[in-house]
């Protein structure tokens, strides 16, 4: 996962933020505890709100504790804890996505990043296999995930197809938090559009990388010179994909931090699509526009 | 039944307005045009009942006994839960693919839609397909379809309905993000007219082909 699935803060209470913070720090906590430290380093705010959304689906009970940081011991920090499973099954989910995204890296990139990519994965692997112990379904479904992403990527460039693979995955995910038959279909229509956003948000994201350095990427055959327009079709994609999934989400049966998540569905979304699709590349071009800019000024004194 | 006052999520002492407000709220959430053409519109269609239910409750609970009740609720956002497609067409291999549609066998409606000769496949084929592509959540792949369908056949409310409501979810209008919008909300954009008018539109595409 990616980490554009977080809240649009200005749009939280200091309490509902601090309470956010409190699921982070606990996940990271958590992590560490169940699958060995150096898992901490995989913490994500989309891992923090899969553990908040599978305690708030599930019901369980959460509280918070006063503590010190792990990574920094002179800031005070709260956790949160909670004593069902949602905790757990977000760390796994984080650990495995991990060791397999890992295992995609060594698979296909250059020399240096592969030999730092062996190394990483060695030191992963015990982490992996308590993971795939506690939980085999996510393992073997994140494992199947991958497989039929290679091959979509390999097969046809169609948008829908290669979002696909993503987008099962995360709903198989979702669906295995109930076992009532009704909430079982929200989730999953949910989880669906919920992978399919992340894996369009990530494509869009990464397509001006991708395309210098010859990746594949879903967008890359609707490239036209003006970079506005193609991203002004990669958000139209994306509203579509949102416009499926709040109703779904709406429908769900969500026992606690319904106001967090209601911010991420509401807010949070629309807000990385902002940032990520137009905000950053403006930044990014008026830096370069500046730069040019000043390359003329020097070349206008040297003239001089 | 559930507390009405817990599926509406308010306290038993809240006001009349506040009620109101709650219900028109949760209405708006479960409204039926939202969830046109979702798999999971049967489940919006009971908690809209639910919602309704509680309402009605409440209110005739307030009005001391309720024996000359009839109101509320019930008015406007009841009914309209249409979510099947109509055999209007003469074609009878439509015909039983549309049947295939309602039930929710796509995969076999898909197979069916595969099976008829490219040569032979008119705008209602590429609605149909539209509409598969869209309930197994291929958003791309149906919008083109649809497009095509109305392009083939621009006089076809069914297939225009459906495409400008689509238009409208690309837009952001109502999820995501809007990026033609003036976003700092001072003064009426030309686009929020624009998509007002065009909402308009599409309920009134939609009410027709209802009938």
């Amino acid at each position: 996962m990616f980490g554009y699935l977080r809240p649009e803060s200005s749009e939280l209470k200091v309490r509902e933020h601090e309470l956010y913070k409190s699921v982070y720090c606990g996940l990271c906590k958590s992590m560490g505890k169940d699958y060995g430290i150096i898992t901490r380093l995989t913490l994500s705010y989309d891992c923090t709100l899969l553990a908040m959304f599978a305690i708030s689906v599930k019901g369980e009970c959460s509280h918070v504790k006063d503590g010190r940081c792990v990574v920094n011991p002179v800031k005070k920090c709260r956790f949160c804890s909670s004593e069902g499973e949602g905790f757990h099954f977000a760390g796994a989910v984080s650990v495995i996505m991990t060791y397999y995204k890992l295992l995609d890296t060594i698979a296909d990139s250059g020399f240096f990043k592969r030999t730092a990519a062996r190394i990483l994965k060695a030191m992963f692997r015990h982490s992996y296999k308590r993971a795939e112990k506690a939980y085999p379904d996510i393992a073997a479904s994140v494992k199947a995930a991958l497989d039929r992403q290679f091959k979509a990527e390999n097969d046809d460039s169609r948008i829908d197809s290669a979002a696909d693979p993503t987008a099962s995955l995360l709903s198989e995910l979702c669906r295995s938090l109930s076992q009532d038959e009704a909430q079982k279909r929200i989730l999953g229509t949910f989880g669906y559009f919920l992978g399919r956003w992340i894996y369009i948000m990530d494509a869009a994201d990464d397509l001006e990388k991708d395309i210098k350095h010859d990746n594949f990427n879903p967008f890359r055959k609707n490239v036209s010179d003006d970079i506005e327009q193609t991203m002004n079709y990669c958000n139209d994609v994306l509203n579509m994909t949102v416009s499926q999934l709040v109703p779904a989400y709406d429908l769900l049966e969500l026992n606690s931090y319904k106001e967090i998540l209601d911010n991420v569905m509401y807010y949070g979304l629309s807000f990385q699509q902002k940032h990520c699709l137009f905000d950053k590349r403006k930044r990014k071009k008026c830096k370069n526009k500046e730069k040019d800019y000043f390359a003329y000024l020097s070349n206008g004194d040297k003239r001089s | 039944m559930n507390d009405p006052y817990k599926v509406l999520g308010v306290t038993p002492s809240a006001s009349d307005a506040d009620i109101k407000k709650a219900y028109r709220e949760l209405a708006k959430k479960y409204h039926p045009d939202k969830y046109a053409d979702s798999p999971l519109a049967d489940l919006a269609s009971e908690k809209m009942k639910e919602v309704n239910e509680a309402y009605d409750q409440i209110v005739n609970e307030r009005k001391n006994g309720g024996a000359s009740y009839s109101n509320a609720g019930q008015s406007g956002y009841s009914s309209s839960y249409s979510s099947g497609y109509s055999y209007s067409g003469a074609d009878s291999v439509y015909n039983r693919i549309r049947k295939m549609i309602n039930d929710g066998l796509f995969v076999q409606a898909e197979q069916e839609l595969s099976g008829i000769a490219s040569g032979s496949r008119g705008a209602e084929w590429y609605y149909l397909m539209g509409v598969v592509y869209y309930r197994k959540g291929f958003l791309e792949d149906a919008y083109n379809y649809f497009q095509t369908a109305c392009q083939m056949d621009p006089a076809n409310v069914e297939y225009r309905a459906m495409f400008s409501r689509i238009q409208q979810q690309r837009s952001g209008a109502q999820n995501g993000y809007n990026a033609n919008a003036n976003t700092n909300g001072s003064g009426c954009s030309c686009a929020d007219c624009c998509d007002c008018i065009s909402c308009l539109l599409c309920t009134d595409c939609l009410c027709s082909s209802c009938r």
